[in-house]
């Protein structure tokens, strides 16, 4: 069992504090991503897990011990670096030993060992290779390789994937992903990609200056955020917001312009409340363009900007209620700048959002 | 509690790790310096060791700050200076811009370059008093050969002439070090600037001054700064080329400090003399390590 | 179809002055030392000849047996004991500078601490001191410690002198190895002392090499604190052992110039090693703050 908690956990450097006190509790086997803006603490937190940054307050305990006061070597955790971090002066095949060489396993051990994660990763091939021979997504493997090798209670990945390529980078989220499924074990991931934190992850771990904005799996970050940080964070591209005011059952934007409070939303907001209303571009389409639109809506006729076809879909900038707003049109079709279309907002998934405070009116 | 241990030991560790650089640097160059300060206020004489212990404030400077010769010397040093680095900037600057604009046989010649840097001024100095003998020294065989001049040119003993000929000695010795550190300045320079500028119009000449002269210059410290930490080597040169003379025409203020220490025993007054050029080469590499630190300073935004 | 064949012929004429200009230039840095090294080998009275011999007639090697004591005549001068002064107190000096530098230099490199800059600083402006400044007081001191004409004396000179300058340059090689290979060491299992000596060490060989190679010649080179420390056989080095040569009447030029080559030869061998590092040590320790 390799569960990691983290109890109001604060790192400070001199006066300035950068991380402000986690709590965080990470299940045996669990993947949990760790995300947020640069800056926000999250590769700290990990470095302090890993026992490379010294805590200033709180506890971080690994299996139940408390390693506060343990060096990395100790913890009996693995990492993947962000520039991977292989050492340059030996072969693939010792880096991968390395970790094992020190620990004082027999050399046929290492031998039998390196071979398997070797092979789980296809490194085979490339054993007697310096690291400068190696293509990116070649280190990439070989510093999963090293991770996994020594068998560790626990993965840290901090932003492996930040120096590959878009092609690449898909590539190894599936790898990362599947080598998970084989490898069980306590992952933490550190990105601030919120596509690696939505695919990757069993639970999503949304930070900002240095404290926890929200935690849950994917779909629960991505359905119901808490926060207009988090709605804007996650989810590309990002949820567009739009300041009214509650006016009985509706909200009433900037320009006059009511639209419906959502049903499940009806409880949680009073009147005369300045709201966020938030709705994602997907949530806002034009009627009759092979989309099914079922459930509550509106319907708003907006002028086109600016149209950038994707192929199977189209993004669409156009202007609702005085703001600028991002909309998609689905299917291979071009939109003309200056079109005016009839846009469906699928308010069952729209969001309110305390025009003081940020956070979602459900949450308050 | 063994919280607040680990913590103090990490806090720790850079200074145990330095305290060896420190302690060296504290017992060999601080203490003297201060027991040289102490000397520098007695009138303190090799002949008479009693004399260490008699204080006279500060008569020694007193005495040496209106002493002519103490004066020649202190501007003849900052003349000498002044005009080597200058002229070692220029020539390692037009050096580093040759060897650049060349495309084959780049590293041998930087190899070459750095053999004079590596050489003893000692010999640097023995290497120019044998080439510029009056009777044997080749260059006026050459001279004389040539036809250029019928008479020996006394190099080294007519005053003007030895001091051009140890500024010489101290160019040849030092300019590799401007020519060196520009010329990894200009291999590290990145494209785009440079072409950015050519698409904006700038000709070759704006280019230079514009693009490649701001970047070169924090390598220009650090030659500046590196040569700074050393300038009074130009006492080993001195010492074996004309030892100051003739008749006192090429003292440094190195050589006078030795003269009078040494030959003249006067420990007091050289003391003080020494503290003096001690306070200059530390100004000196002051003054250029600040202008390192801002320039890369500068650099970083560009980076 | 003229104005293409005029560009060609004033970039070949461009060319042919760039070479002309870095072939004067080579000379200027060579000939003087070729000239020292030629003259060594030739005989005493062909250096002194009026009108001067320009092709040598002679080439031997009398002047090196004369100035090491072995062959036809000596020169009352002991080289072959400086010459051992020198190497020893030399590398001595080094490998300490060497063991103090990198100890300093991975302080400065690896981390972050109260007055870093400050001390930095004060290290380098300790360096510069001149050493005739210096010479006065040390020389009073190790007077009174016994340490005066003792190879020991100058070694600890030596090494202070080297200090500095070899943190510079080993912080700036320590600097240039990504700090998360050691994290990754110590993840992997290392301690911190066994990251160091198996990762960050090997990666930084090279420059510290290139760093003793300077604290070496610095030391093989220096002269104005030795000549003032150092007395006879038990201390003198080369540097001061050439000066020995102009204190006499007669100027032995032809032994001047052997002894010369042999302070000459060390410099050459050791600059060819590593030339590169040191280039690459100086510009990374200067230029990333």
């Amino acid at each position: 069992m390799a569960e990691i908690t983290l109890e109001k956990v604060v790192k400070k450097y001199g006066a300035l504090g950068v991380v402000h006190g986690i709590d965080l509790t990470i299940a045996h086997q669990e993947f949990v991503v760790l995300v947020g803006p640069s800056g926000c603490g999250k590769s700290t937190t990990l470095r302090m897990i890993a026992g490379l940054e010294d805590i200033t307050g709180g506890l971080v305990r690994i299996g139940g011990q408390v390693v506060n006061d343990l060096p990395p070597r100790k913890r009996n955790i693995s990492m993947v670096f962000q520039n991977y971090a292989l050492y340059p002066h030996m072969n693939v095949r010792d880096n991968l030993g390395f970790g094992l060489k020190i620990a004082g396993q027999s050399p046929a051990e290492i031998t039998r060992r390196v071979a398997e994660a070797a092979d789980i990763l296809g490194l085979a091939p490339l054993l007697d290779r310096t690291p400068a021979e190696l293509s990116g997504g070649q280190r990439q493997r070989v510093a999963m390789g090293r991770a996994i090798v020594r068998n560790p209670d626990a993965f840290l990945f901090d932003e492996p994937l930040s120096n590959l390529d878009a092609k690449l980078r898909g590539q190894m989220r599936a790898e990362i992903k599947k080598l998970h499924q084989k490898v069980k074990t306590t992952v933490v991931y550190v990105t601030h990609d919120q596509v690696e934190a939505m695919t990757l992850a069993d639970r999503i771990v949304v930070m900002r200056d240095g404290q926890i904005e929200q935690v849950g799996t994917p779909m629960e970050v991505f359905n119901h955020p808490v926060s207009t940080f988090v709605a804007t964070f996650i989810g590309s591209p990002p949820m567009n917001l739009l300041p009214g005011t509650i006016a009985g059952q509706t909200v009433r934007l900037a320009d006059g312009t009511e639209v419906p409070v959502p049903d499940r939303l009806k409880d949680f907001v009073h009147d005369g409340m300045a709201v966020q209303l938030g709705i994602r571009p997907d949530d806002i389409s034009p009627v009759g363009h092979g989309l099914s639109q079922d459930g509550p809506g509106a319907e708003v006729a907006l002028t086109v900007d600016l149209a950038e076809p994707l192929g199977m879909e189209s993004l669409i900038y156009t202007r609702l209620a005085g703001q600028e707003v991002q909309a998609k049109l689905y299917g291979p079709r071009i939109a003309a700048p200056g079109e005016v279309l009839t846009f469906r907002l699928a308010l069952d998934r729209a969001h309110l959002f305390d025009a003081a405070t940020g956070k979602s009116v459900r949450v308050r | 509690m063994i919280r607040a241990l680990t913590t103090r030991r990490t806090e720790l560790a850079p200074f145990l790790l330095l305290l060896p650089a420190v302690a060296t640097m504290l017992f060999v160059v601080a203490l003297p310096l201060i027991f040289s300060l102490w000397t520098s206020l007695t009138p303190y004489k090799l002949t008479k060791p009693n004399t260490l212990y008699d204080f006279i404030g500060l008569t020694n400077y007193i005495r040496i700050f209106g002493d002519w010769d103490f004066w020649e010397a202190f501007l003849r040093t900052i003349a000498f200076l002044t005009v080597a680095i200058n002229v070692e900037f220029a020539l390692g600057l037009g050096i580093a811009l040759l060897i650049n604009k060349i495309t084959w046989g780049q590293r041998g010649l930087r190899t070459i370059m750095m053999f004079p840097m590596m050489f003893s001024p000692i010999l640097v100095g023995f290497q120019f008093k044998f080439l510029f003998n009056d009777h044997i020294g080749v260059v006026n065989n050459a001279l004389q050969s040539l036809g250029l001049t019928d008479q020996a040119i006394p190099w080294l003993v007519d005053a003007k002439l030895a001091m051009f000929s140890i500024t010489l000695a101290e160019v040849w010795m030092s300019t590799s070090v401007f020519a060196i550190l520009l010329l990894a300045g200009l291999f590290a320079m990145p494209r785009d600037p440079l072409e950015a500028a050519k698409v904006d119009g700038c000709n070759s000449w704006q280019v230079f001054r514009h693009i490649t002269l701001p970047f070169l210059m924090p390598f220009a410290y650090i030659a500046m700064a590196i040569r700074s930490l050393d300038v009074a080597r130009a006492y080993d040169l001195v010492a074996v080329m004309t030892d100051g003379g003739p008749a006192g025409r090429t003292e440094l203020l190195w050589t006078l400090v030795a003269r009078v220490g040494y030959d003249e025993a006067k420990m007091g007054q050289a003391n003080a003399m020494a503290y003096v050029s001690t306070i200059l080469s530390v100004l000196f590499t002051w003054y250029f390590y600040r202008k390192l630190v801002a320039a890369r300073r500068y650099m970083g935004g560009a980076e | 179809m003229t104005v293409t064949v005029e560009s060609r012929a004033s970039k070949q004429a461009k060319k042919v002055a760039l070479w002309l200009t870095t072939f004067v230039l080579m000379l200027v840095m060579c000939l003087p030392g070729l000239w020292v090294v030629l003259s060594a080998f030739r005989p005493n009275r062909e250096i002194l000849a009026k009108p001067p011999v320009w092709i040598p007639e002679e080439i031997t090697l009398d002047n090196f047996g004369k100035i090491f004591g072995f062959g036809a005549e000596q020169v009352g001068i002991p080289v072959g004991s400086y010459f051992t002064n020198s190497l020893v107190i030399a590398l001595t000096s080094t490998v300490i500078a060497l063991i103090i530098g990198v100890a300093g230099g991975y302080s400065f490199a690896r981390y972050r601490f109260r007055f870093k800059g400050g001390i930095f600083l004060g290290l380098m402006l300790f360096r510069a001191v001149p050493g005739i400044a210096l010479s006065m007081p040390v020389f009073m001191m190790w007077s009174r410690l016994g340490l005066v004409d003792t190879k020991m004396g100058l070694i600890i000179v030596y090494v202070s002198l080297n200090v500095p300058f070899t943190i510079w340059l080993i912080d700036g090689f320590f600097r240039q190895i990504p700090q998360a290979l050691s994290e990754a060491a110590q993840v992997d299992g290392c301690t911190r002392w066994q990251a160091f000596w198996k990762i960050e060490f090997p990666l930084a060989k090279s420059g510290i090499a290139a760093a003793g190679v300077f604290a070496f010649l610095t030391s093989w080179n220096e002269f104005a604190l030795a000549s003032q420390l150092t007395r006879s056989t038990d201390s003198k080095t080369l540097p001061v052992g050439l000066l020995d040569f102009t204190a006499q009447f007669t100027i032995d030029w032809a032994g001047m110039c052997a002894l010369a080559v042999v302070i000459i030869i060390p410099a050459l061998i050791l600059t060819f090693i590593v030339q590169k590092h040191l280039i690459a040590g100086l510009t990374f320790g200067g230029v990333k703050g």
